[in-house]
């Protein structure tokens, strides 16, 4: 049979996403240098998208940006949220417009879950419906042992896992990863943002888990938990927290 | 119904040739009618292990590519009526191993009855690798106690799932066995080899035999002989053992516990 020179598939590119607080270039300059401690190779040509929802753009100099992250290493494919009077010039520098909204609405999600414990605490806890997306996303479910080399994206839901990830493997979601069985690979939760996501796990023995893009390795041991239960991973602050979970009885 | 075993690894000298030739031997022992497939496109060995090697003419890849029949290519072993093997090309490039070659060479051996298609793949992940487990029915995932080997065994496991017919069709997926080879009692005794369940633990697939390490297993591969032939050997009866278990016999793990030097031999052995 003859191959087509040329096939279409649709096909989803893992990229990081790049999140800007501050418009000043001098300022991103200095965070750059810090995180990547000057070395140039730091995110080897990783692809990136860079979200600039929180920033005012109005006199931003986009290929001064786009220099500035290329200089460090990064790979800018896209600009996320842009305003709408900059994407000519966006789209003139070679990048792709990204409107992200799966993102914000998850980062919507979250503050207001967040809020909940907030409200005064009522004598019975009714649960608060919260204010969920009007569908639910479908989680993800993998019943057969993930495997070195092997990748699992749940795109915009969790990830349930119920056998075992080995080393190599990588599963990453853009919501919650349970896995009943031991952690050996690399696990990604909140991979688009999503800082309340959280891993849980039977066993910690993964060579890499992250959260929302901030991310923790175990070059010098697992910490030291009770044995034998099951653990979570969670965001604390810039921290990744592994704690235990006891059962209350 | 015929069978397709693939025998892989994913890393190298594991002992997937020397497995293949031996459990390709014990199932023609039992009576059935067996081939031996050697996918090394390049740098062929099995014939070698089968003592074959002055008789081939005609391979695989000349059947493929259409320029010998099947009949022509296959060679009879010499130990055993039912049994034959389709040695690979020395000289040929791999890329001449196409998938609607190696599944023409297949479909024809079932017409001819062959209850067991044995395909012995090479080390790595490539081409010949994966053409070699695209169209199994079972996989035998030869693994040796050391971090390395299992690490690679978990790696083709993966690709077994990902890029064999039964996963792309969406049926029955493939049946996976694992075989540890080249097993040593005595050092996983001494914490310096992992013990046959620890490579459990990481595969999660049913252990189908254990070989233990033998330096028998060389001199019979170096004579032509595949191990299973050995007189009185441990290794011989292992494999006898994982053609038994494969052909459904409920038999019991042997040559997997180190009896430590008795009380007197410690006393009197001195050092």
């Amino acid at each position: 049979m003859q191959r087509k020179p040329i096939e279409i598939k649709i096909s989803t590119v893992v990229a990081i996403a790049v999140i800007l607080h501050d418009a000043k270039l001098p300022v991103l300059e200095t965070a750059l240098q810090q995180l990547t401690a000057n070395s140039s190779d730091y995110y080897s040509e990783e692809c990136a998208v860079i979200d600039v929802s929180h920033i005012d753009c109005t006199d931003m100099h986009w290929d001064a940006l786009i220099q500035l992250f290329k200089a460090h290493g990064f790979h800018p494919v896209a600009i996320r949220n842009a305003p709408e009077e900059c994407e000519e010039q966006i789209t003139a520098l070679g990048l792709s417009i990204d409107l992200g909204s799966k993102t914000a609405q998850f980062a919507d999600t979250t503050a207001e879950t967040a809020a909940i414990p907030a409200i005064p605490a009522a004598v019975e806890i009714i649960a608060p419906a919260p204010a969920a997306p009007a569908t639910t996303p479908v989680p993800m479910i993998i019943d057969t042992p993930v495997r070195g080399g092997q990748r699992i994206y749940a795109r915009g839901t969790d990830l349930i896992i119920t056998a075992v990830v080995n080393a190599g493997a990588e599963v990453i979601a853009d919501g919650n990863i349970h896995i009943y069985a031991p952690l050996r690979g690399r696990a990604l939760a909140g991979a688009s943002g999503n800082t309340a996501a959280r891993i849980f796990t039977m066993s910690l023995e993964a060579e890499l888990i992250s959260i929302a893009g901030i991310y923790r390795t175990f070059e010098n041991g697992y910490p030291a938990l009770s044995a034998g239960a099951p653990i979570q991973i969670k965001l604390n602050g810039d921290k990744i927290d592994v704690i235990s979970i006891q059962s209350h009885t | 119904m015929a069978r397709i075993i693939v025998i892989t690894s994913g890393k190298g000298g594991v002992g997937k040739t020397t497995s293949s030739a031996s459990f390709a031997t014990g199932l023609a022992l039992r009576g059935h009618k067996t081939a031996v497939i050697d996918f090394d496109v390049g740098l062929r060995n099995l014939d070698l292990i089968m003592g074959c090697e002055r008789r081939v003419v005609y391979d695989l890849i000349n059947v493929v590519s259409g320029e010998a029949t099947l009949r022509q290519a296959l060679i009879k072993d010499k130990h055993c009526e039912n049994l034959f093997i389709l040695p690979a090309s020395q000289t040929r490039d791999k890329d001449a191993l196409t998938e609607e070659g190696v599944e023409r060479v297949l479909n024809e051996l079932i017409q001819m009855d062959f209850e067991f298609i044995i395909c012995d793949s090479p080390a790595g992940i490539e081409h010949g690798a994966i053409m070699a487990l695209t169209f199994a029915d079972e996989a035998i995932i030869v693994t040796n106690p050391e971090v390395s080997s299992v690490r690679d065994s978990d790696r083709i496991l993966g690709i077994i799932q990902a890029k064999s017919r039964r996963a792309l069709n969406g049926g029955e997926p493939v049946k996976e066995h694992l075989l540890v080879t080249r097993y040593s009692p005595k050092r996983v005794d001494a914490g310096e080899m992992l013990s046959y369940t620890d490579v459990q633990e990481i595969l999660r697939i049913p252990l189908i035999g254990i070989i233990p390490e033998s330096e028998e297993v060389l001199s019979a591969s170096n004579q032509g002989n595949p191990a299973i032939h050995i007189k009185d050997s441990p290794v011989s009866q292992a494999y006898v053992d994982v053609v038994g278990r494969f052909l459904g016999e409920d038999l019991p793990l042997r040559f997997t516990d180190y009896e430590k030097p008795g009380f007197l031999k410690r006393i009197f052995g001195g050092k």
